[in-house]
Protein backbone atom coordinates (compact mmCIF):
# COMPACT_ATOMS: atom_id res chain seq x y z
CA UNK A 1 0.00 0.00 0.00
CA UNK A 2 2.79 2.40 0.98
CA UNK A 3 4.54 1.75 -2.35
CA UNK A 4 1.34 2.51 -4.20
CA UNK A 5 0.79 5.75 -2.32
CA UNK A 6 4.44 6.75 -2.89
CA UNK A 7 4.01 6.11 -6.63
CA UNK A 8 0.83 8.18 -6.62
CA UNK A 9 2.58 11.01 -4.70
CA UNK A 10 5.51 11.00 -7.15
CA UNK A 11 3.40 10.70 -10.29
CA UNK A 12 1.05 13.52 -9.29
CA UNK A 13 4.01 15.71 -8.31
CA UNK A 14 5.85 15.02 -11.58
CA UNK A 15 2.80 15.70 -13.74
CA UNK A 16 1.25 18.56 -11.78
CA UNK A 17 4.28 19.96 -9.95
CA UNK A 18 5.13 22.59 -12.57
CA UNK A 19 1.57 23.93 -12.52
CA UNK A 20 1.45 23.93 -8.72
CA UNK A 21 4.73 25.87 -8.81
CA UNK A 22 3.05 28.46 -11.06
CA UNK A 23 0.04 28.59 -8.71
CA UNK A 24 2.35 29.27 -5.75
CA UNK A 25 4.50 31.92 -7.42
CA UNK A 26 1.60 33.81 -8.97
CA UNK A 27 -0.54 33.43 -5.83
CA UNK A 28 2.19 35.05 -3.74
CA UNK A 29 2.12 38.07 -6.10
CA UNK A 30 -1.68 38.23 -6.13
CA UNK A 31 -1.92 38.13 -2.32
CA UNK A 32 -0.42 41.63 -2.18
CA UNK A 33 -1.28 42.93 -5.62
CA UNK A 34 -2.77 46.27 -4.48
CA UNK A 35 0.22 47.03 -2.25
CA UNK A 36 2.76 45.97 -4.92
CA UNK A 37 0.91 48.00 -7.53
CA UNK A 38 1.08 51.09 -5.31
CA UNK A 39 4.74 50.40 -4.64
CA UNK A 40 5.39 50.56 -8.39
CA UNK A 41 3.29 53.73 -8.81
CA UNK A 42 3.81 55.74 -5.61
CA UNK A 43 3.40 59.12 -7.32
CA UNK A 44 -0.05 58.08 -8.62
CA UNK A 45 -1.18 56.32 -5.46
CA UNK A 46 -0.36 58.39 -2.39
CA UNK A 47 -1.48 61.84 -1.26
CA UNK A 48 -0.80 63.91 1.82
CA UNK A 49 -4.08 64.44 3.73
CA UNK A 50 -4.68 68.19 4.06
CA UNK A 51 -7.91 70.04 4.68
CA UNK A 52 -11.26 69.34 3.10
CA UNK A 53 -11.92 66.43 0.74
CA UNK A 54 -13.29 67.80 -2.54
CA UNK A 55 -16.70 66.69 -3.70
CA UNK A 56 -16.94 64.29 -6.63
CA UNK A 57 -18.30 67.13 -8.77
CA UNK A 58 -15.25 69.27 -7.94
CA UNK A 59 -12.90 66.39 -8.68
CA UNK A 60 -14.76 65.83 -11.95
CA UNK A 61 -14.36 69.49 -12.91
CA UNK A 62 -10.61 69.34 -12.28
CA UNK A 63 -10.30 66.24 -14.46
CA UNK A 64 -12.53 67.59 -17.24
CA UNK A 65 -10.46 70.78 -17.35
CA UNK A 66 -7.26 68.79 -17.78
CA UNK A 67 -8.67 66.40 -20.40
CA UNK A 68 -10.67 68.73 -22.66
CA UNK A 69 -14.06 67.75 -21.28
CA UNK A 70 -13.67 64.04 -21.94
CA UNK A 71 -16.76 62.38 -20.39
CA UNK A 72 -16.33 60.81 -16.98
CA UNK A 73 -17.24 57.13 -16.85
CA UNK A 74 -16.99 56.62 -13.09
CA UNK A 75 -15.47 57.89 -9.87
CA UNK A 76 -13.53 55.62 -7.55
CA UNK A 77 -13.46 57.59 -4.28
CA UNK A 78 -10.43 57.03 -2.07
CA UNK A 79 -10.88 54.38 0.62
CA UNK A 80 -8.10 55.72 2.81
CA UNK A 81 -7.05 59.31 3.68
CA UNK A 82 -3.55 58.82 2.23
CA UNK A 83 -4.61 57.13 -1.01
CA UNK A 84 -5.52 59.09 -4.14
CA UNK A 85 -8.98 59.06 -5.70
CA UNK A 86 -9.42 57.80 -9.23
CA UNK A 87 -11.59 58.94 -12.09
CA UNK A 88 -12.27 56.62 -15.01
CA UNK A 89 -12.24 58.12 -18.49
CA UNK A 90 -12.49 56.29 -21.82
CA UNK A 91 -8.74 56.94 -22.30
CA UNK A 92 -7.73 55.42 -18.94
CA UNK A 93 -7.82 55.94 -15.19
CA UNK A 94 -6.87 59.37 -13.88
CA UNK A 95 -5.38 59.55 -10.38
CA UNK A 96 -6.38 62.70 -8.51
CA UNK A 97 -5.45 64.28 -5.20
CA UNK A 98 -8.87 64.56 -3.55
CA UNK A 99 -7.71 67.44 -1.30
CA UNK A 100 -6.35 69.75 -4.00
CA UNK A 101 -7.85 68.49 -7.27
CA UNK A 102 -4.33 68.04 -8.67
CA UNK A 103 -4.19 65.42 -11.42
CA UNK A 104 -1.36 63.07 -10.42
CA UNK A 105 -1.28 61.19 -13.72
CA UNK A 106 -3.10 58.71 -15.91
CA UNK A 107 -2.91 54.94 -15.99
CA UNK A 108 -3.56 53.40 -19.37
CA UNK A 109 -5.30 50.07 -19.80
CA UNK A 110 -3.40 46.97 -20.78
CA UNK A 111 -1.73 43.93 -19.35
CA UNK A 112 1.02 44.35 -16.79
CA UNK A 113 2.98 41.86 -14.70
CA UNK A 114 0.04 41.74 -12.25
CA UNK A 115 -2.50 40.96 -14.95
CA UNK A 116 -0.16 38.34 -16.41
CA UNK A 117 0.31 36.75 -12.96
CA UNK A 118 -3.47 36.55 -12.54
CA UNK A 119 -3.88 35.15 -16.06
CA UNK A 120 -1.23 32.51 -15.32
CA UNK A 121 -2.81 31.65 -11.97
CA UNK A 122 -6.31 31.19 -13.34
CA UNK A 123 -5.76 29.94 -16.88
CA UNK A 124 -2.02 29.51 -17.45
CA UNK A 125 -2.30 32.52 -19.80
CA UNK A 126 -3.66 30.17 -22.45
CA UNK A 127 -7.44 30.27 -22.52
CA UNK A 128 -9.72 27.31 -22.06
CA UNK A 129 -7.00 24.62 -22.11
CA UNK A 130 -4.98 26.51 -19.52
CA UNK A 131 -8.01 26.98 -17.30
CA UNK A 132 -8.71 23.25 -17.37
CA UNK A 133 -5.08 22.48 -16.49
CA UNK A 134 -5.04 24.95 -13.60
CA UNK A 135 -8.27 23.78 -12.03
CA UNK A 136 -7.13 20.17 -12.15
CA UNK A 137 -3.81 21.28 -10.62
CA UNK A 138 -5.83 22.12 -7.50
CA UNK A 139 -7.06 18.54 -7.43
CA UNK A 140 -3.46 17.35 -7.93
CA UNK A 141 -2.43 19.44 -4.92
CA UNK A 142 -5.11 17.86 -2.76
CA UNK A 143 -4.03 14.35 -3.82
CA UNK A 144 -0.41 15.24 -3.22
CA UNK A 145 -1.13 16.61 0.27
CA UNK A 146 -3.25 13.62 1.29
CA UNK A 147 -0.69 11.10 -0.01
CA UNK A 148 2.14 13.13 1.57
CA UNK A 149 0.42 12.98 4.95
CA UNK A 150 0.02 9.20 4.59
CA UNK A 151 3.73 8.82 3.77
CA UNK A 152 4.79 11.10 6.63
CA UNK A 153 2.60 9.49 9.28
CA UNK A 154 4.57 6.34 10.31
CA UNK A 155 7.87 8.16 11.04
CA UNK A 156 6.43 11.57 11.89
CA UNK A 157 9.66 13.40 11.11
CA UNK A 158 9.80 17.07 11.96
CA UNK A 159 13.07 19.00 11.99
CA UNK A 160 16.08 19.20 9.74
CA UNK A 161 19.07 16.95 10.23
CA UNK A 162 21.97 16.09 7.96
CA UNK A 163 24.04 18.17 5.53
CA UNK A 164 23.09 19.77 2.23
CA UNK A 165 25.14 17.29 0.19
CA UNK A 166 23.56 14.18 1.63
CA UNK A 167 20.13 15.01 0.40
CA UNK A 168 18.76 14.28 3.84
CA UNK A 169 18.26 17.97 4.37
CA UNK A 170 15.90 18.14 1.37
CA UNK A 171 14.01 15.14 2.63
CA UNK A 172 13.67 16.67 6.09
CA UNK A 173 12.74 20.05 4.62
CA UNK A 174 10.07 18.47 2.41
CA UNK A 175 8.66 16.54 5.37
CA UNK A 176 8.81 19.31 7.95
CA UNK A 177 7.53 22.15 5.78
CA UNK A 178 4.83 19.88 4.41
CA UNK A 179 3.49 18.82 7.78
CA UNK A 180 3.79 22.21 9.48
CA UNK A 181 1.96 23.97 6.67
CA UNK A 182 -0.44 21.14 5.90
CA UNK A 183 -3.58 22.86 7.18
CA UNK A 184 -3.15 26.18 5.29
CA UNK A 185 -2.01 24.23 2.20
CA UNK A 186 -5.12 22.06 2.36
CA UNK A 187 -7.34 25.11 2.81
CA UNK A 188 -5.69 26.92 -0.11
CA UNK A 189 -5.91 23.83 -2.36
CA UNK A 190 -9.51 23.05 -1.44
CA UNK A 191 -10.77 26.63 -1.83
CA UNK A 192 -8.82 27.02 -5.08
CA UNK A 193 -10.31 23.82 -6.43
CA UNK A 194 -13.82 24.98 -5.51
CA UNK A 195 -13.15 28.27 -7.32
CA UNK A 196 -11.84 26.38 -10.35
CA UNK A 197 -14.97 24.25 -10.52
CA UNK A 198 -17.26 27.06 -9.36
CA UNK A 199 -19.93 26.48 -12.00
CA UNK A 200 -20.30 22.84 -11.00
CA UNK A 201 -20.15 23.65 -7.30
CA UNK A 202 -22.75 26.42 -7.72
CA UNK A 203 -25.09 24.00 -9.47
CA UNK A 204 -24.55 21.43 -6.71
CA UNK A 205 -25.04 24.00 -3.94
CA UNK A 206 -28.14 25.29 -5.69
CA UNK A 207 -29.62 21.82 -5.45
CA UNK A 208 -28.58 21.33 -1.84
CA UNK A 209 -29.55 24.75 -0.50
CA UNK A 210 -32.50 25.42 -2.82
CA UNK A 211 -30.89 28.74 -3.60
CA UNK A 212 -32.81 31.77 -4.64
CA UNK A 213 -31.94 33.17 -8.03
CA UNK A 214 -29.27 35.82 -8.26
CA UNK A 215 -31.13 39.06 -7.81
CA UNK A 216 -30.37 41.53 -10.52
CA UNK A 217 -32.85 43.85 -8.96
CA UNK A 218 -36.22 44.73 -10.32
CA UNK A 219 -36.34 47.66 -12.66
CA UNK A 220 -38.79 50.25 -11.43
CA UNK A 221 -40.69 51.92 -14.26
CA UNK A 222 -38.97 55.20 -15.13
CA UNK A 223 -40.73 58.25 -16.42
CA UNK A 224 -39.06 60.21 -19.20
CA UNK A 225 -37.52 63.41 -17.83
CA UNK A 226 -39.39 66.66 -18.24
CA UNK A 227 -38.03 69.04 -20.86
CA UNK A 228 -35.03 70.88 -19.45
CA UNK A 229 -34.84 68.63 -16.38
CA UNK A 230 -31.49 68.80 -14.64
CA UNK A 231 -29.44 65.81 -13.55
CA UNK A 232 -28.58 65.34 -9.90
CA UNK A 233 -24.87 65.47 -9.08
CA UNK A 234 -22.78 62.36 -8.33
CA UNK A 235 -22.48 63.57 -4.74
CA UNK A 236 -26.27 63.69 -4.41
CA UNK A 237 -26.45 60.18 -5.88
CA UNK A 238 -24.04 58.97 -3.18
CA UNK A 239 -26.15 60.58 -0.42
CA UNK A 240 -29.30 58.90 -1.77
CA UNK A 241 -27.56 55.53 -2.09
CA UNK A 242 -26.04 55.64 1.40
CA UNK A 243 -29.41 56.54 2.88
CA UNK A 244 -30.64 53.21 1.51
CA UNK A 245 -27.81 51.35 3.25
CA UNK A 246 -26.64 53.22 6.35
CA UNK A 247 -23.13 52.39 7.48
CA UNK A 248 -21.78 51.85 3.99
CA UNK A 249 -19.15 53.76 2.02
CA UNK A 250 -19.29 54.41 -1.71
CA UNK A 251 -16.31 52.93 -3.53
CA UNK A 252 -17.55 53.40 -7.07
CA UNK A 253 -19.96 55.85 -8.69
CA UNK A 254 -20.75 55.21 -12.34
CA UNK A 255 -22.14 58.11 -14.34
CA UNK A 256 -25.58 57.85 -16.04
CA UNK A 257 -24.12 58.35 -19.53
CA UNK A 258 -22.57 54.91 -19.00
CA UNK A 259 -25.33 52.46 -18.15
CA UNK A 260 -28.38 54.76 -18.18
CA UNK A 261 -28.45 55.66 -14.47
CA UNK A 262 -26.14 56.44 -11.56
CA UNK A 263 -24.79 53.14 -10.27
CA UNK A 264 -23.37 53.50 -6.80
CA UNK A 265 -21.39 50.56 -5.40
CA UNK A 266 -21.31 50.47 -1.63
CA UNK A 267 -19.13 48.62 0.80
CA UNK A 268 -19.73 47.62 4.40
CA UNK A 269 -16.20 48.20 5.70
CA UNK A 270 -16.46 45.36 8.22
CA UNK A 271 -17.93 42.72 5.91
CA UNK A 272 -14.98 41.29 4.01
CA UNK A 273 -16.82 38.32 2.56
CA UNK A 274 -19.75 39.79 0.67
CA UNK A 275 -19.39 43.43 1.67
CA UNK A 276 -18.64 44.69 -1.82
CA UNK A 277 -21.78 43.35 -3.42
CA UNK A 278 -24.12 46.25 -2.86
CA UNK A 279 -25.27 48.28 -5.85
CA UNK A 280 -27.90 51.02 -5.87
CA UNK A 281 -29.05 52.40 -9.25
CA UNK A 282 -30.52 55.89 -9.16
CA UNK A 283 -32.46 57.80 -11.80
CA UNK A 284 -30.33 60.82 -12.69
CA UNK A 285 -33.31 63.19 -12.98
CA UNK A 286 -35.74 62.21 -10.23
CA UNK A 287 -33.19 60.81 -7.77
CA UNK A 288 -35.43 57.74 -7.36
CA UNK A 289 -33.87 54.38 -6.67
CA UNK A 290 -34.41 52.25 -9.78
CA UNK A 291 -33.11 49.03 -8.37
CA UNK A 292 -30.76 47.71 -5.75
CA UNK A 293 -28.68 44.60 -5.31
CA UNK A 294 -27.66 43.98 -1.73
CA UNK A 295 -25.27 41.53 -0.15
CA UNK A 296 -28.06 40.66 2.31
CA UNK A 297 -30.09 39.32 -0.63
CA UNK A 298 -27.46 36.75 -1.60
CA UNK A 299 -28.54 33.13 -1.49
CA UNK A 300 -26.85 30.59 0.76
CA UNK A 301 -24.92 29.10 -2.14
CA UNK A 302 -23.71 32.54 -3.23
CA UNK A 303 -22.58 33.24 0.32
CA UNK A 304 -20.74 29.92 0.48
CA UNK A 305 -18.95 30.65 -2.80
CA UNK A 306 -18.14 34.21 -1.71
CA UNK A 307 -16.76 32.92 1.59
CA UNK A 308 -14.72 30.31 -0.28
CA UNK A 309 -13.18 33.02 -2.44
CA UNK A 310 -12.51 35.27 0.55
CA UNK A 311 -10.73 32.41 2.34
CA UNK A 312 -8.68 31.57 -0.77
CA UNK A 313 -7.51 35.14 -1.31
CA UNK A 314 -6.99 35.73 2.40
CA UNK A 315 -9.48 38.62 2.47
CA UNK A 316 -11.66 36.88 5.05
CA UNK A 317 -9.83 38.19 8.13
CA UNK A 318 -8.00 41.07 6.52
CA UNK A 319 -4.24 41.51 6.74
CA UNK A 320 -3.48 38.50 9.04
CA UNK A 321 -5.19 36.03 6.70
CA UNK A 322 -3.64 37.69 3.64
CA UNK A 323 -0.20 37.15 5.18
CA UNK A 324 -1.09 33.47 5.78
CA UNK A 325 -2.29 33.17 2.15
CA UNK A 326 0.94 34.77 0.91
CA UNK A 327 3.12 32.58 3.13
CA UNK A 328 1.29 29.42 2.06
CA UNK A 329 1.74 30.39 -1.59
CA UNK A 330 5.48 30.80 -1.01
CA UNK A 331 5.59 27.35 0.62
CA UNK A 332 4.32 25.70 -2.56
CA UNK A 333 7.48 26.26 -4.65
CA UNK A 334 9.58 25.03 -1.70
CA UNK A 335 7.62 21.78 -1.60
CA UNK A 336 7.64 21.27 -5.36
CA UNK A 337 11.36 21.99 -5.77
CA UNK A 338 12.45 19.92 -2.74
CA UNK A 339 10.26 17.07 -4.01
CA UNK A 340 11.77 17.24 -7.48
CA UNK A 341 15.30 17.29 -6.06
CA UNK A 342 14.52 14.20 -4.00
CA UNK A 343 13.22 12.42 -7.07
CA UNK A 344 16.07 13.50 -9.39
CA UNK A 345 18.76 12.39 -6.96
CA UNK A 346 16.88 9.49 -5.43
CA UNK A 347 19.53 6.91 -6.38
CA UNK A 348 22.45 8.99 -5.17
CA UNK A 349 20.84 10.03 -1.90
CA UNK A 350 18.76 6.93 -1.12
CA UNK A 351 16.77 8.84 1.41
CA UNK A 352 13.45 7.10 1.09
CA UNK B 1 -18.03 65.17 -63.48
CA UNK B 2 -15.51 64.53 -60.70
CA UNK B 3 -18.14 65.29 -58.06
CA UNK B 4 -20.57 62.85 -59.66
CA UNK B 5 -17.88 60.18 -59.78
CA UNK B 6 -17.02 60.77 -56.12
CA UNK B 7 -20.69 60.46 -55.15
CA UNK B 8 -21.02 57.22 -57.15
CA UNK B 9 -17.90 55.81 -55.47
CA UNK B 10 -19.16 56.81 -52.01
CA UNK B 11 -22.55 55.23 -52.67
CA UNK B 12 -20.89 52.07 -53.93
CA UNK B 13 -18.72 51.85 -50.82
CA UNK B 14 -21.80 52.43 -48.69
CA UNK B 15 -23.65 49.65 -50.48
CA UNK B 16 -20.70 47.29 -50.03
CA UNK B 17 -20.61 48.12 -46.34
CA UNK B 18 -24.15 46.78 -45.97
CA UNK B 19 -26.69 47.79 -43.39
CA UNK B 20 -25.96 46.74 -39.84
CA UNK B 21 -28.31 49.25 -38.26
CA UNK B 22 -30.74 47.73 -35.79
CA UNK B 23 -30.83 45.70 -32.60
CA UNK B 24 -28.54 42.73 -32.13
CA UNK B 25 -28.47 40.24 -29.30
CA UNK B 26 -26.09 37.46 -28.39
CA UNK B 27 -23.24 36.70 -26.06
CA UNK B 28 -19.52 36.97 -25.61
CA UNK B 29 -17.40 34.36 -23.94
CA UNK B 30 -14.02 35.25 -22.50
CA UNK B 31 -11.24 32.83 -23.37
CA UNK B 32 -10.70 30.70 -20.30
CA UNK B 33 -13.92 31.98 -18.74
CA UNK B 34 -16.59 29.66 -17.44
CA UNK B 35 -19.73 31.20 -18.88
CA UNK B 36 -21.10 33.39 -21.65
CA UNK B 37 -22.15 36.97 -20.98
CA UNK B 38 -25.29 38.35 -22.65
CA UNK B 39 -25.12 41.32 -24.98
CA UNK B 40 -27.67 43.64 -26.54
CA UNK B 41 -26.23 46.01 -29.12
CA UNK B 42 -28.10 48.85 -30.81
CA UNK B 43 -26.31 50.02 -33.95
CA UNK B 44 -27.05 53.20 -35.89
CA UNK B 45 -25.34 53.51 -39.23
CA UNK B 46 -24.53 56.68 -41.09
CA UNK B 47 -22.53 55.66 -44.16
CA UNK B 48 -19.47 53.94 -42.78
CA UNK B 49 -19.85 55.48 -39.36
CA UNK B 50 -21.45 53.55 -36.52
CA UNK B 51 -22.96 54.94 -33.36
CA UNK B 52 -25.39 53.47 -30.85
CA UNK B 53 -24.99 51.61 -27.61
CA UNK B 54 -24.25 48.19 -26.16
CA UNK B 55 -24.56 46.46 -22.84
CA UNK B 56 -25.68 43.35 -20.97
CA UNK B 57 -29.39 44.22 -21.31
CA UNK B 58 -31.68 46.85 -22.76
CA UNK B 59 -31.65 48.86 -19.53
CA UNK B 60 -27.89 49.02 -19.07
CA UNK B 61 -26.39 50.45 -22.23
CA UNK B 62 -23.02 52.09 -22.86
CA UNK B 63 -22.33 54.50 -25.73
CA UNK B 64 -20.43 53.17 -28.71
CA UNK B 65 -17.30 55.09 -29.71
CA UNK B 66 -15.10 55.00 -32.81
CA UNK B 67 -17.62 52.83 -34.65
CA UNK B 68 -16.80 51.97 -38.27
CA UNK B 69 -17.97 49.59 -40.95
CA UNK B 70 -15.59 48.67 -43.76
CA UNK B 71 -16.90 46.04 -46.14
CA UNK B 72 -18.19 43.29 -43.88
CA UNK B 73 -15.97 44.34 -40.99
CA UNK B 74 -17.61 46.08 -38.06
CA UNK B 75 -15.46 47.71 -35.38
CA UNK B 76 -16.35 49.80 -32.35
CA UNK B 77 -15.32 50.49 -28.78
CA UNK B 78 -17.05 51.24 -25.50
CA UNK B 79 -16.15 51.80 -21.88
CA UNK B 80 -17.97 49.93 -19.15
CA UNK B 81 -16.66 50.74 -15.71
CA UNK B 82 -12.96 49.96 -15.52
CA UNK B 83 -13.01 47.96 -18.76
CA UNK B 84 -12.53 49.18 -22.31
CA UNK B 85 -14.19 46.88 -24.87
CA UNK B 86 -12.82 46.82 -28.45
CA UNK B 87 -15.02 44.85 -30.85
CA UNK B 88 -13.68 43.54 -34.17
CA UNK B 89 -16.58 41.75 -35.84
CA UNK B 90 -17.51 40.41 -39.26
CA UNK B 91 -20.89 39.99 -40.81
CA UNK B 92 -21.71 36.33 -41.24
CA UNK B 93 -24.86 36.63 -43.33
CA UNK B 94 -27.61 39.23 -43.25
CA UNK B 95 -28.66 38.56 -39.67
CA UNK B 96 -25.48 37.39 -37.97
CA UNK B 97 -22.31 39.05 -36.77
CA UNK B 98 -19.37 37.19 -35.27
CA UNK B 99 -15.89 38.10 -34.23
CA UNK B 100 -13.54 39.00 -31.45
CA UNK B 101 -13.54 41.28 -28.48
CA UNK B 102 -10.57 42.63 -26.59
CA UNK B 103 -11.16 43.75 -23.00
CA UNK B 104 -8.63 45.91 -21.24
CA UNK B 105 -8.47 47.35 -17.75
CA UNK B 106 -5.57 48.75 -15.79
CA UNK B 107 -3.26 45.69 -15.42
CA UNK B 108 -5.48 43.22 -17.32
CA UNK B 109 -6.15 42.23 -20.88
CA UNK B 110 -8.56 39.50 -21.97
CA UNK B 111 -9.94 38.28 -25.27
CA UNK B 112 -13.40 36.97 -26.03
CA UNK B 113 -15.44 35.52 -28.86
CA UNK B 114 -18.63 37.37 -29.79
CA UNK B 115 -21.69 35.98 -31.52
CA UNK B 116 -24.69 38.20 -32.34
CA UNK B 117 -27.88 37.81 -34.29
CA UNK B 118 -30.37 40.44 -35.40
CA UNK B 119 -33.34 40.85 -33.08
CA UNK B 120 -36.66 40.43 -34.88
Amino acid sequence: MRRLILSLHLTVALIGGAFVLVLGLTGSIMAFEPELDRLLHPHLSYVRPSGRVLSLAEIGQAVSKQFDGEPIVAYLPSQSPDLASEVILPRGVVCVNQYTGEVLGTRTRGQTIFGFARDLHVRLASGDVGRTIMKWSGVAMLVSLASGLYLWWPRKRVGIRGGWRTGRVWFDLHNSVGILSLVPLLVLAATGTVTGFEDHVAALLGRVTAATQIRDGQNVARRPPAAGALEITPDQAVVIARAQMPGTLAYRVQMPRYGGAYRVSLDYPRDRVVGERNLIAIDQYSGNVIFSTRSGDLSSSERILASNEAIHTGEVLGMPSRIVAWFTSVILPVQVISGWLLWLRRKRWKVS
Amino acid sequence: MKTTLAIVVLLAVGALAGDVAGKWSGTFRVSGGDHSIPQIIVLKQDGNRLTGSAGPDAGEQYPIENGKIEGDRVTFELTSGEWRFSYDLKRAGADEIKGNLELKSVNNRRTAVVSLSRMK
